[in-house]
C-alpha cells in the first residue's frame, strides 16, 4: 500500500509544482482490550474490544519550497492518493527549517515483539482468563467494595520511506494492565510483553496492601514543611511530566518553557549536582524502546539532563536545526527514562527518612498545574502518615511548593520502591491536612 | 463528511440481515471526521494541517445481554462483512472471561438527523487565510501587551456521526466545533508564567467574524497580562475562605464535583447512589442552587443524538438542592433508577459509549445584576459587585478565583479539584494579587456553600472531558459570577 501511494507521489503535479522530497511513515495495528467497571467485566461501558487501524504521516516538500506535514488515513493511502495530494498542497506553508528529510544511516537492532501478545492482540484471550480471576480472588479475599480495570494488547508493523532512500521496516508488540480497587488507588504494567505471573501478583499484592492501608485513618498532623515521600507513580505522572515537558525543543526554542536556551551546555547547574535524566529506548521489550522515530531519527541512549546541567532538550529535526544542535531520540514511555541521582535509599531506609511525614501515593490535578513556573499546588487525597518508619493510617491534603527548587534541595533522596523502575523522591516539602 | 456516511443505508441494512441471521442484535456506527489546524508563533506560520477519520464500529449483542465492540477505519462493505463474522466467533471463545451481560431498556426506533446549516461552510475553509489573519492578530497583540510571548492557533473540526439499530434505528448528526485559542508566556525575568485563553464557534469563519473576535481578543490580551504579571505574584496561604468564582470555574465544580458523580454508569460506586440507585430527593446542596446538563445549540459540546442513537434529553441533576435525575444510556437507566437520557458519547467509532455530560451549569435563583460584557469585569469590577451587594458585611476578605485550568474529581469519594489562572483578594481595602492554587474538596460542602449569584448565564465554558481515555468536547457554565461561603470541608491551596 505504501509503495502505491509513493508511486502516485512522485507522479504528482500541483499547479506546476511537484514534491521534491518527501518522508512517509506508515503503520498499521490490530488491538484487543477488554475492561472491567465496578467489578463488571466486559460489560457494555467497558466491552471487550477489537480494532484494525492503518495510517501514516507525512513531510513533503515542494519544488517551490513550500512544506505539508499531516497524516492520512487507510482510504487515503490505498484509494484516494491524488485528493490527500491536492489537499495537501491547500494548506501547504513557507517553514524553511522543516525541508529536512533523513537519508540512511545505522540504526540499531531493538527487539519491540513477542508472539503472545501478538496472538493476545489477534483474539487468543485464555492469558486474560488467570489474571482476571487473580484480581477478584483478591478483591473478594480482601473485601474491597470494588474494583475497575483494563486489558490491552496490540501488534503493529511500521514502515519509513523517503525520498532519500531511507527503507525501514519493524514490527512490536505492547501490552498493559491496569486495576483500581475501591475506585481509589491503582496500578498497572505497560510493557513489549506480558508480565510474569509471579510479578503481575507481587504488583497486584502491593496495590492490595497499599489500598488496606487507605482504609485506616491516620492521626491528623500540624500543616508545615515535613518530609514528603512521593510515590514511583507520582514522581513519573508529576515530576517527570513536568521535567520532561519542559525540555521540549519547540517550548525551549521559543521561550515557553521554565528552561532557557542558553542554559542548555551551560556549567551552571539548573537541579541538584548529582541529579540527572537519561533515556535509553535500546533495551528490549520496553514499552518506551524503539529503533527510529518517525522522521527517520535512529534511537540512541543520551542524557537530558547530567549532573544537574542541561545537556539538550529533546530535539526533532525541526527544532535541532533552529536550536543549533542535531535531532535527539524521543522519550515515548516512562519505562525507558531514567531520574538518577544520589545513592538510592531502599523502600524501609526511604520510609525511616520519612517518619514525622507523609507518602503520597497518588495526586489529583497534575494536569493543571502551569509546568513552565514549577509552582504546583496539588491534592493528595490518598497519602499515608510515616510512623515509626512504617506508612500508617490515611491522611488527605494539600501538597505545594515549587518543583524546580525542590529538585535543587540538598535534602533531597531517591528511593528504590520494590517492583518499580522510576524512584520514589523524599523531599521536604509543604503538606496541609484537611 | 455528510457526503461519506449518505451512502451508507444498504451496508447498515445488510449488517443488521447478517446480525439478525446470527440471533443476536446490533449496533453500527460509522463516523467521518475532519479537523484544520493552524498554528502562529512569533510572526510565522509553525504548522498548518487537515486531517480527516473515517471508520466504523460493530457492536453486538447477545440475547443473553454480553457484548462485543469491533471497529476498522474505513466503511468498504467487504472489510464491514468480514469484521462482523470475525467478531461472531471473538465473542464465543471469550466466554471463558466470565464477561458480564446487562440487560437493556426498552427502546423507541429512532429515524433523525440533525445537520446544521453552518456545516456547508467547512467545504470552503481556507487554512491559508487562516494563518495569515492569525498573524495579524498576533501583531495586534503584541502591541496591546508588549513583552509577552504569544502563540495562537485556529481550529476546525466536522465531527459527523450515522448510527444504525437493529430495531431499524436510523440516525446522523453533525457536530461543527471551531475557534481561536491563545497562550501567552512571560518571557523575562527569572520566572514564568503560561496562560492560556480559547473560544469556540460553531463557524469556520470566527477569524474574520468581528463580533467573535472582539470577546476572544479582550479576553486574549486579559490573560497576556495575567502571564506577565503572574511571576512576581505571591502565593495564596492554603486553608478555608469565602470565594467568588467566575462561570468558568463553575462549569468547573459542575462538571467535575457533580456532573461526574451522576453519570450513571458509576452508580455502583457514585457517591450520589445507594447500592447501585440514584439518591433521588437527597439533600446534596442549599436550596436555591440547581444543576442542568443538556445540549446547547451552536455550543462546542453539542451533541443532539447519543452514539447509541437515542435523542439527547435535558437532565436536571440537582433542583433547588436535591438530586433529581442522572446521565443515562439503555444499559444504565434501568439498574440506576433514572431515566433515560441518552448521555452516551462516544470520541471515536473504535470506543464504546459511556454516559457523558454535554453542557452542565449551575443556576442560582434570583442572581443579582452585573452589567456589560463579562471581558468588562476585572478584580476591581467584582469587588464592586461584591461590595454593592453587601458581601462584604458577612466576609470582609473573599478570595476571587478567576480562569479555569482543568480538574479531577473520585467519583467515589466526592472528592474534587480544580485549579484556575489567579487568585485576587477582595476586600473594601482593595485588590491583592496571588499566584493560582488548587480549590479542592468536597462536593456536597461546595454546592452547600453557594450564596449569590450575579449576572446572566455564560454557558460557552469549553473544555475536553477524558473519561474512561476518552476525550469529548464538554462546556458549560453558570450566572458570571458564584459567591461560596468558607466551608470546612472546600479548601483554597495551599501555594
Amino acid at each position: 500500500m505504501l509503495d502505491r501511494f509513493i508511486e502516485k507521489l512522485q507522479a504528482f503535479r500541483s499547479d506546476g509544482k511537484t514534491i521534491r522530497d518527501w518522508s512517509v511513515y506508515q503503520s498499521e495495528s490490530r488491538r484487543l482490550a477488554l475492561g472491567t467497571k465496578d467489578r463488571q467485566t466486559g460489560v457494555v461501558h467497558a466491552p471487550l474490544t477489537v480494532s484494525e487501524g492503518c495510517g501514516a504521516r507525512y513531510l513533503l516538500v515542494w519544488s517551490d519550497g513550500r512544506i505539508s506535514r499531516g497524516s492520512l488515513e487507510r482510504r487515503q493511502l490505498d484509494q484516494d492518493a491524488d485528493s490527500a495530494l491536492t489537499q495537501a498542497r491547500a494548506v501547504s506553508f513557507e517553514d524553511p527549517d522543516s525541508d529536512q528529510v533523513q537519508g540512511p544511516g545505522e540504526f540499531p537492532e531493538v527487539d519491540l515483539h513477542n508472539d503472545g501478545v501478538a496472538a493476545l492482540a489477534c483474539g487468543d484471550v485464555e492469558p486474560l482468563a488467570g489474571r482476571l480471576a487473580a484480581v477478584r480472588e483478591l478483591v473478594q479475599g480482601r473485601n474491597f467494595r470494588t474494583w475497575s480495570g483494563s486489558f490491552g494488547a496490540s501488534e503493529a508493523t511500521a514502515r519509513l520511506r523517503t525520498s532519500r532512500g531511507l527503507d525501514l521496516g519493524g514490527r512490536g508488540t505492547s501490552f498493559g494492565w491496569h486495576a483500581t480497587l475501591n475506585g481509589e488507588i491503582g496500578d498497572g504494567f505497560g510493557a513489549r510483553a506480558l508480565d510474569s505471573d509471579h510479578e503481575f501478583a507481587a504488583r497486584l499484592q502491593r496495590l492490595g496492601h497499599v489500598a488496606v492501608r487507605l482504609g485506616e485513618p491516620g492521626k491528623r498532623q500540624p500543616a508545615g514543611v515535613m518530609p514528603v515521600l512521593m510515590h514511583p507513580n507520582v514522581v513519573e505522572n508529576f515530576v517527570l511530566g513536568t521535567l520532561l515537558g519542559n525540555l521540549e525543543g519547540a517550548g525551549v526554542v521559543n521561550g515557553e518553557s521554565y528552561f532557557r536556551k542558553e542554559q542548555f551546555g551551560s556549567n551552571k547547574p539548573v537541579l541538584r549536582t548529582d541529579l540527572s535524566v537519561r533515556l535509553d529506548p535500546l533495551v528490549p521489550m520496553k514499552s518506551g524502546s524503539y529503533r527510529f522515530t518517525a522522521e527517520g531519527v535512529p534511537a540512541d541512549r543520551c542524557h537530558f539532563i547530567e549532573n544537574g546541567r542541561l545537556v539538550q532538550p529533546v530535539l526533532n529535526l525541526k527544532y535541532a536545526r533552529r536550536f543549533g544542535a542535531g535531532p535527539t531520540p524521543v522519550p515515548t514511555s516512562m519505562d525507558t527514562v531514567h531520574l538518577e541521582g544520589p545513592p538510592e535509599l531502599t523502600e524501609q531506609e526511604g520510609c525511616e527518612a520519612a517518619a514525622g511525614g507523609v507518602l503520597i501515593l497518588s495526586v489529583l490535578g497534575a494536569h493543571t498545574q502551569d509546568a513552565s513556573s514549577g509552582d504546583f499546588s496539588l491534592s493528595a487525597p490518598q497519602a499515608l502518615g510515616m510512623t515509626g518508619g512504617e506508612p500508617a493510617g490515611r491522611l488527605r491534603g494539600t501538597l505545594s511548593g515549587n518543583l524546580f527548587e525542590l529538585l535543587q534541595m540538598d535534602d533531597l533522596s531517591l528511593v528504590r520502591f520494590r517492583g518499580e523502575h522510576t524512584p520514589g523522591l523524599l523531599v521536604n516539602c509543604r503538606f496541609d491536612p484537611k | 463528511m455528510i457526503r461519506e456516511l449518505e451512502p451508507l443505508t444498504g451496508l447498515g441494512a445488510e449488517l443488521i440481515r447478517r446480525a439478525d441471521r446470527a440471533g443476536v442484535a446490533l449496533i453500527w456506527r460509522a463516523q467521518a471526521r475532519f479537523a484544520c489546524q493552524t498554528l502562529v508563533r512569533n510572526g510565522k506560520v509553525e504548522s498548518a494541517t487537515a486531517s480527516s477519520s473515517t471508520g466504523h464500529g460493530i457492536q453486538l449483542f447477545t440475547t443473553e445481554g454480553r457484548t462485543i465492540l469491533g471497529s476498522r477505519d474505513d466503511l468498504l462493505p467487504e472489510p464491514a462483512t468480514a469484521l462482523l463474522d470475525h467478531l461472531f466467533g471473538a465473542l464465543g471463545r471469550a466466554d471463558r472471561l466470565g464477561l458480564e451481560p446487562a440487560a437493556i431498556c426498552p427502546l423507541t426506533p429512532l429515524n433523525a438527523r440533525a445537520v446544521p446549516d453552518v456545516v456547508t461552510q467547512f467545504d470552503a475553509i481556507d487554512l491559508p487565510g487562516a494563518g495569515r489573519r492569525l498573524i495579524e492578530l498576533e501583531r495586534e497583540l503584541r502591541g496591546t501587551v508588549p513583552g509577552a510571548g504569544i502563540k495562537l492557533s485556529y481550529r476546525t473540526d466536522l465531527d459527523c456521526w450515522r448510527v444504525f439499530r437493529s430495531d431499524g434505528t436510523d440516525v446522523l448528526f453533525a457536530m461543527p466545533r471551531c475557534g481561536l485559542t491563545m497562550v501567552a508566556s512571560s518571557n523575562g525575568g527569572e520566572g514564568r508564567n503560561t496562560v492560556g485563553v480559547s473560544l469556540h464557534s460553531p463557524s469556520p469563519g470566527c477569524a474574520w467574524d468581528e463580533r467573535y473576535l472582539a470577546r476572544f481578543m479582550a479576553r486574549a490580551a486579559a490573560a497576556a497580562r495575567l502571564a506577565l504579571a503572574l511571576p512576581d505574584a505571591p502565593s495564596h496561604p492554603a486553608g478555608s475562605y469565602p470565594v467568588v468564582i467566575d462561570y468558568a470555574l463553575a462549569k468547573g465544580l459542575a462538571h467535575e464535583a457533580f456532573g461526574h458523580a451522576a453519570e450513571a454508569d458509576g452508580f455502583r460506586s457514585s457517591v450520589l447512589a445507594k447500592d447501585g440507585r440514584f439518591e433521588h430527593g437527597r439533600k446534596v446542596g442549599a436550596d436555591q442552587v440547581s444543576i442542568i446538563d443538556e445540549p446547547v445549540e451552536h455550543d462546542h459540546a453539542w451533541q443532539p443524538f447519543s452514539a447509541n442513537g437515542v435523542r439527547r434529553e435535558r437532565t436536571v441533576i440537582v433542583d433547588h438542592g436535591r438530586l433529581a435525575g442522572g446521565l443515562s444510556d439503555p444499559w444504565s437507566a434501568g439498574p440506576g433508577g433514572v431515566a433515560l437520557s441518552g448521555a452516551g458519547r462516544a470520541e471515536s467509532f473504535r470506543n464504546g459509549p459511556v454516559p457523558r455530560m454535554t453542557n452542565i451549569r449551575i443556576e442560582v435563583d434570583g442572581p443579582l445584576p452585573a452589567p456589560g460584557r463579562f471581558e468588562d469585569y476585572g478584580p476591581e469590577q467584582v469587588r464592586d459587585l461584591l461590595a454593592n451587594a453587601g458581601v462584604f458585611r458577612r466576609h470582609p476578605v473573599v478570595s476571587f478565583l478567576s480562569g479555569y485550568s482543568g480538574g479531577q474529581v473520585n467519583t467515589s469519594s466526592g472528592d474534587f479539584v480544580f485549579n484556575c489562572k489567579a487568585i485576587y483578594r477582595l476586600s473594601d481595602d482593595g485588590v491583592e494579587f496571588f499566584k493560582p492554587a488548587i480549590f479542592s474538596g468536597s462536593m456536597f460542602g461546595a454546592l452547600d456553600s453557594i450564596r449569590e449569584a450575579f449576572g446572566p448565564l455564560e454557558l460557552d465554558a469549553l473544555g475536553y472531558c477524558g473519561k474512561w481515555g476518552q476525550s469529548v468536547p464538554s462546556s458549560g457554565g453558570s450566572h458570571r459570577f458564584l459567591v461560596l461561603d468558607d466551608h470546612p470541608t472546600v479548601r483554597l491551596g495551599g501555594g
